[in-house]
This record gives C-alpha cells, structure tokens and sequence, in this order.
C-alpha cells in the first residue's frame, strides 16, 4: 500500500491566546493584587507570591508541589460562570495568577508552551478547593470542577506583561 | 514538613487604653496589604494561643480594609481571651485571625433599629459608619452604657446628627426595648447586641416578627445545657473511621476532642458557627444560634449539638 494515502492529513496547532490579567498575593487568605507586570523566577516561582519556592505562605505551602510555581486561568471560564450559573467570579478571586484568554488549558498537561517571553511547563490541572468558597463567600466549588486552572513549572523566567501573547512553543 | 497556615497573619499595630476597662487594638497585615473583606457587623476569631480563640466584631467599617479594628472590655472573671489581650498582648505581636465571618443584614430602605448594651455596641459601630459613609439615615442607635460610654469617637457623625441615642443607666433608667423597636413592629429591622437581660427582652419584644426583620448579637456564649435527658448514643466519624459512645456528661464536642478529631472550635457556645460540620444521620439536637432551618438539614454546630437517637454520623 502506498504510504502517502495511509498518512492522514497534519492538523496544525492553531491556538494562540493572550495575557489579560496577572494577579499575586504574599500571604494565605489575603486578596489578590493585580498587577502589570510579575517577574516569573525559573524553577522558583513568581517574586512577591505565596507560593514561591523558599517563601511557603501559601494555604496549600505545608504540601510542596515544585510544579505549582505559577497557575494559569481562562477567562472564558469566568464568562461560563456568569452566563450558566450566574455566578459573577472576578479574575482576582479566582486565585490563580495568570488569567488567560484563548489558551485551551486542559489541553495542556504535559507540555511546555510560551507565556510571554517566559517558558513554562504544564504539570497539572489545578483542583477547585473550598477554601476559596470559604474566601469568597461564593459557591463555586461544583462550578469550578474540570475547569479550574492549570499548574505550571517555570522553564525560563523573565518579565511576563499584560497583553503578552501565549502560544505553543 | 511546615504546618498548614489557618489563620490570616497580623500584627498588632495599635493599643489604645479608651478606659472604662476598654482597650481597642489594630490589626494589620505586616507589609500593610488589604486584608480578608468583611460586611458590616462581621466578626473574627482571634488566635491568642493554642486552646484560646475568642471572637470579636470588627468595628471599622468594610472600606477600611487595610486593618481589622476590634475592642476588647476586659472581663476579670471572664473566661480568659480578654485578660490575656489586655495583659500579654503588645503592639508588634503576631496574631492569627479567621477570615471574617457574619454581619448584620441591614434594611436598605426601610427603617432600622439598633439596640446596644455597653461593649455590645462593637458590631453596630461598624454598621453605623458603612451607613454613613454612604450617606444613609435610615436608622437609629440606641446604646446602653454604665457611665461614660466607650468608642463613640467611631461614630462622631452620627452622634452629631442625632442618630445615636445614649442612656447613661448610672442616673437614667434602662430603656424599655419593646418602646425602642415598636416603631420598627410592621416594617423595617431591628438588631441587638448586649447583655442577657437585654437580649431577653429584645427576643421578647420582636418574638412575633419574621426571622429576616430581626437579628440578635451574641457576645456572651450561653450557659451550656447538660441535657441529662439525653440517653447517651454513638458518634460515628465518617472519614476517619472512628465511633464513641457520648454522654451526657462528656458532651458531643467533648467527646470529639477526646477522639483526636480536629474541629475548628471558637465561642464554644453556639453562636459563631466555627465549627459548623455535616451531618448524615442522626437526627440531630441543634442548639446554636447559628444555622438557618434549612442549614439544619445537613449542618450541626458540634460545639452544643448532640443527637436525638442512638447514632450521629458525620462527615468527619
């Protein structure tokens, strides 16, 4: 059999997203910040947030997870949210620090893609927890369920901005 | 491996001594970041040391985010948190604190009735400036107080303006409750914080008023029952796979601890709701005065619950 008609047609990754917000906070329980721009430190973490490697002041710091140094989030979650449940979720209380848009997350697992001019490692999708129910006052424990994020391990660290484009690398 | 962190971290930024064995304390975050949000009338619980956590109402307003002010009276033969604020704790001291809880759900339109016993004025000072940073006039404080009363510097405006009714008990009598909430008996909502005597009178006064035009403060943890009327029955523990029997005695929360189970215990007495835990047979004894009827049929506060038959299992 001729090898050429057995070979299905390559489909392209077509995906590529962008940063719409970034958000970090010191210490377990306090809210989260936006901010412009974070330093994202290789192998470490996110300067200034709880979960940076060697700092340990975040909820979940007692269980070490080297591949929780910076989480993603899609907006479009948030859209999802507010459009069947009526839950209005706002990108700071969702506790992640990188809200993304047209990045297909739970895709991801696994992968090592770009996220501005850093390069990051997809280890796990993050799990919805009660403690952000008990935060927020919100219940958005069952809605979050399969869609709340994404854990990643910092390859190459650097400057990730607002607007910066996420892509496959 | 390091501990969970259950608290939010503060420090100790400011002791006043107000008198009248009163001290008012600051709590902030040590870099100064926002701290957890609250509704006006919310409280904390306030980690003083292992075994003691106490409960108090926040009395700055939700806007004020950056602190968590609470004042303390101190109690000589109160059951400790209070000595130990006014006696150990220093401006500087790290103190763990829950994420606010509660609040005092106000009428946005109709009218509201605030009635205060003495320091049982905290959660109210915290609703009257959130009112009145908003320009909102629709209520009245009426406050209670042996002497000069402490903390009416928080809230100056409404004082001036007349909203804020005192009575000085030591050369005036107490105010008869039922007259103070009358105006408030087809409409609007009325709240009370304050000693027993008060609160018995309040409940009295407001007895045949719907649950969500009413609301009642707690600062002191009622007296707890001996139900020596129930038999004693088994507590199983879901999760962890663990049974007792309880006895009346020895208490269902007694007989948890004793059982190794980590329950986030605070007043012990069925008003913070700290302990709030699902149940999945019973049926339970509620005692709190805490949980909604509809929370009831799937939570128990363990602090003062207990079972009405011979097995409780909970999700612990």
């Amino acid at each position: 059999m001729d090898a050429k008609a057995t070979e299905r047609p390559r489909v392209a990754t077509s995906w590529e997203g962008v940063v719409r917000f970034l958000h970090k906070t010191p210490r377990a329980f306090l809210p989260m910040h936006s901010f412009p721009e974070l330093q994202l430190i290789a192998g470490r973490g996110i300067e200034g947030d709880r979960y940076l490697i060697g700092q340990e002041a975040g909820f979940y710091s007692h269980k070490p997870e080297e591949g929780r140094q910076v989480t993603l989030f899609e907006i479009e979650t948030l859209e999802a949210l507010r459009r069947d449940h009526g839950i209005e979720l706002l990108p700071e209380e969702h506790r992640r620090n990188v809200t993304v848009e047209g990045v297909p997350l739970n895709h991801l697992v696994g992968r090592r893609f770009r996220l501005g001019e850093t390069i990051v490692e997809a280890t796990r999708l993050s799990v919805p927890c009660r403690h952000i129910e008990e935060i927020l006052g919100k219940s958005v424990f069952d809605p979050l369920i399969n869609r709340s994020g994404l854990n990643c391990r910092i390859i190459a660290g650097g400057t990730l901005r607002l607007g910066d484009v996420v892509r496959p690398l | 491996m390091a501990k969970p962190i259950k608290t939010v971290s503060t420090i100790v930024s400011r002791i006043e001594d107000l008198g009248n064995d009163t001290k008012r304390f600051t709590l902030m975050d040590q870099d100064d970041w926002e701290l957890p949000p609250f509704k006006p009338g919310g409280h904390i619980d306030v980690h003083l040391e292992p075994g003691l956590v106490r409960t108090y109402s926040l009395c700055n307003e939700p806007e004020d985010n950056h602190r968590y002010v609470i004042a303390v009276k101190r109690e000589h033969s109160g059951r400790g948190g209070s000595n130990f604020l006014h006696e150990r704790v220093r401006i500087g001291d790290k103190i763990g604190v829950s994420i606010p809880r509660g609040g005092i759900p106000v009428n946005p339109k109709g009218m509201n009735i605030f009635v205060a016993g003495g320091i049982g004025v905290t959660p109210f000072i915290s609703v009257v400036r959130h009112l009145e940073r908003r320009g909102c006039t629709n209520y009245a404080l009426h406050w209670t107080s042996r002497g000069r009363p402490v903390l009416p510097d928080m809230i100056e405006p409404a004082m001036v303006a007349g909203r804020v009714h005192l009575y000085d008990t030591t050369s005036q009598t107490k105010p008869a409750i039922a007259d103070i909430v009358k105006e408030c008996a087809d409409s609007g909502f009325a709240a009370c914080c304050g000693p027993v005597p008060m609160l018995e009178a309040f409940e009295d006064a407001v007895e045949a008023w719907p649950d969500e035009r009413k609301h009642i403060e707690m600062f002191t943890p009622p007296k707890r029952i001996v139900q020596s009327d129930v038999p004693p029955y088994e507590v199983v523990l879901m999760v962890s796979k663990k049974s007792a029997t309880v006895t009346a005695e020895v208490g269902l929360l007694g007989t948890l601890e004793a059982m190794g189970v980590e329950v986030p215990i605070s007043c012990g007495g069925g008003i913070c709701g700290a302990c709030r835990t699902r149940w999945i047979e019973g049926p339970p004894i509620h005692r709190d005065r805490v949980l909604s009827p509809a929370e009831r049929q799937n939570e128990l506060i363990v602090c003062v619950g207990d079972c009405a038959g011979p097995r409780l299992v909970l999700d612990l």
